[in-house]
């Protein structure tokens, strides 16, 4: 070790004996329970937030599963996929269907041309 | 350790009088590693409470009672190097502070003898906090670990969770940073 290792190191020893011991004041304990108690009370609007979105989520996702347990049920009454077809009445109920041409309309390519 | 296992165990299960007995064991411990690490002595309880403060909330964690000290030792590096990155968030220059705090009690002073050996040591901590400005917070801190606060490798290795030869070549690279800048001081004939 050379003599200024050695020397920082008697310097490093030096500045432990400097730095001054620090005595805890009277109220040391009391404010670290309050501090305590402050960081507890903060934490706790969290977990009461957190508690309460997972409640809800929970409620959520029972909802959705019924209406999915239901949904199913109502597809399994069919037979078959002919029974389902008959039993869905959407077409009748739309107000709009395209009219179906039984005759030709002008503008159709004269037979003769067709070959 | 200073306190027994029994009284760590019964904190952790969240006795209050345990808690208070450990705090009461390590406090004065904490407040010069502290005093040390950040070197402002009007900040020094305000870290240490946080240090107790992490500390009641972070026991549930602790694996066993016999890696208490470590333990007590991190959180307190980890306040400490809270502290010193808030403080330099706010641009607070720690030497002038460090002057104005000296001089206040160099006045406060009253016989000469006492007052020429707190000279004394107000200069080796000047001139050691001067030769820490070469080196990162980090550095710093795992140095006066090692260095002032007198921790072995071993110690070091439970506090940072890292391999002993990381430790040594970090250690090695901050300590021949401290010994240019001691080099630099001698030649000028600070010291």
């Amino acid at each position: 070790m050379s003599t200024e290792d050695s020397g920082l190191d008697d310097l490093f020893q030096r500045y432990r004996a400097a730095c001054p011991d620090v005595e805890p004041s009277a109220t040391f304990m009391p404010v670290v329970w309050q501090k305590i108690e402050a960081r507890r009370g903060f934490w706790s609007v969290f977990e009461r937030l957190a508690r309460t979105g997972m409640a809800a989520a929970a409620v959520l996702c029972l909802l959705l599963l019924a209406l999915n347990f239901v949904t199913a049920n109502q597809r399994a009454a069919f037979q078959s996929y002919t029974d389902a077809l008959m039993a869905d009445h959407s077409a009748e109920q739309t107000y709009y269907t395209e009219a179906i041409r039984s005759t030709p309309s002008g503008n159709e390519v004269p037979a003769a041309l067709r070959h | 350790m200073l306190v027994e296992q029994e009284v760590i165990e019964k904190a952790r299960a969240g006795d209050p009088s345990a808690f208070n007995q450990m705090v009461l064991a390590y406090r004065k411990r904490v407040l010069g590693t502290i005093s040390r690490l950040i070197g402002r002595p009007e900040d020094v309880e305000d870290v240490a409470q946080e240090v107790f403060v992490r500390l009641y909330y972070s026991l549930d964690q602790l694996r066993t009672a016999e890696v208490f000290e470590p333990w007590l030792y991190r959180l307190t590096v980890n306040a400490s190097y809270d502290y010193l990155r808030r403080i330099r968030r706010r641009g607070e220059s720690r030497m002038a502070d460090l002057s104005e705090q000296q001089v206040m009690m160099a006045d406060s002073l009253a016989g000469g003898k006492k007052q020429a050996e707190e000279q004394q040591k107000s200069k080796v901590r000047e001139l050691v906090d001067a030769l820490f400005q070469h080196m990162s917070e980090e550095d710093r801190l795992l140095l006066t670990l090692k260095e002032v606060e007198g921790l072995s490798l071993k110690e070091l290795e439970q506090i940072y969770n890292v391999k002993e030869n990381a430790l040594k070549v970090r250690l090695f690279r901050a300590r021949q940073r401290v010994l240019k800048a001691y080099q630099t001081a001698v030649a000028d004939g600070k010291l």
